[in-house]
């Protein structure tokens, strides 16, 4: 009775001594070919298997890693861009501040110029009101000087008579004569 | 070179005058003209006009003085106008009257005066000053409208202001 044989008689209940339990012999003889065929499969078939596995494994393993790995990257750029978004912000405060102060430093500087500038041509204006004013007495005193000078020279010229000047004469005589 | 040229046309003049006997006579005339020629800007400018012909402007000097000057005084007054030096005569007669004086051991006392003065006057003007300087003097008196009235005298450095122009000048800085 071949192999083929057997599993038919096998399905067959009517050929079986039992209905759930095959006979001794197949049963010796399916167990040495489950050993045959499992020995064959753990020979060559599970290296192959577990080599796919571990293949597999490693290459799960290497997409874990590099998912992390470009995770970390990931973290990494936000808390670089978080950061950079930071010190953007900080810069345009930092420059707003200084061109709030520069420009406060401008205004005050300018507004001191304007000041000094305003000031000092106060003080020249009132300087040359001044001069000019005493320029214009002191024209006025030496004009009235001079025309009470020539009016005075004109009224003692009208004065001396010969009579006068010939006593002015004596009266040099006189003087310069006692003087020694 | 003014100096120079002042003491040549002194020193000349001296001689020429001593020559002729003339010293006291010229050195008064020219002191007179350099007084006319300072105080006459006419005078002055007509003597000093180099487009005038100089034989025209010694024409000018000798009407001026022919007849009244010593005929040695309109030569030499001539001879400045004709060598282009006029502009000198004031300074050529003040030291040619200086030399004069020193000769006589005088000092030149000029006196200005508002009018003219008598003989009577100057000789009491030259005997107060020579009191009041101790020294002998030659007196030379020039007519000054300017001086006013009074007199200004000067004997060498020192003046002796007693003149009504002083005073009004004093009244009018008091302005």
């Amino acid at each position: 009775m071949n192999f083929i044989s057997i599993v038919l008689a096998a399905e067959d209940p009517s050929q079986s001594h039992h209905w759930l339990f095959p006979e001794i012999g197949e049963i010796i003889y399916g167990s040495i070919a489950s050993i045959v065929i499992f020995s064959a499969l753990y020979k060559f078939g599970w290296p192959a298997a577990k080599k796919a596995l571990e293949t597999r494994t490693a290459k799960i393993q290497k997409e874990l890693d590099d998912s992390a790995a470009a995770r970390r990257d990931a973290e990494s750029d936000a808390v670089n861009i978080r950061k950079a978004l930071g010190d953007i912000a900080g810069e345009r405060a930092r420059m707003l501040a200084e061109a709030d102060t520069q420009a406060a430093a401008v205004l005050a500087e300018g507004r001191a110029r304007i000041a000094a500038e305003v000031a000092d041509m106060e003080a020249r204006a009132t300087a040359e009101i001044t001069a000019a004013r005493s320029r214009i007495g002191d024209e006025l005193r030496a004009e009235i000087a001079r025309l009470s000078a020539a009016a005075t020279s004109d009224a003692v010229r009208a004065t001396l008579d010969d009579r006068t000047q010939q006593e002015l004469v004596d009266s040099f005589i006189a003087k310069v004569g006692a003087s020694r | 070179m003014s100096s120079q040229q002042v003491n040549a046309y002194v020193n000349a003049m001296f001689d020429i005058a001593i020559a002729n006997d003339s010293v006291a006579v010229v050195e008064d005339e020219m002191f007179r003209l350099a007084r006319a020629y300072e105080s006459n800007e006419a005078l002055r400018s007509s003597l000093s006009d180099s487009t005038l012909p100089t034989d025209r402007r010694q024409k000018i000097v000798e009407q001026l003085l022919g007849g009244k000057a010593n005929n040695v005084t309109v030569q030499l007054a001539s001879l400045l106008v004709g060598t282009g030096h006029v502009s000198l005569l004031p300074q050529v007669a003040d030291a040619l009257v200086k030399r004069a004086s020193s000769e006589k051991q005088l000092e030149v006392a000029e006196v200005r005066s508002a009018v003219a003065l008598n003989d009577a006057q100057k000789t009491r003007i030259a005997e107060a000053l020579s009191k009041a300087t101790g020294k002998k003097l030659n007196l030379k008196v020039v007519v000054d409208p300017n001086v006013i009235g009074g007199i200004v005298a000067t004997v060498g450095d020192e003046v002796i202001d007693d003149s009504v122009r002083t005073r009004l000048d004093q009244v009018k800085s008091r302005f």
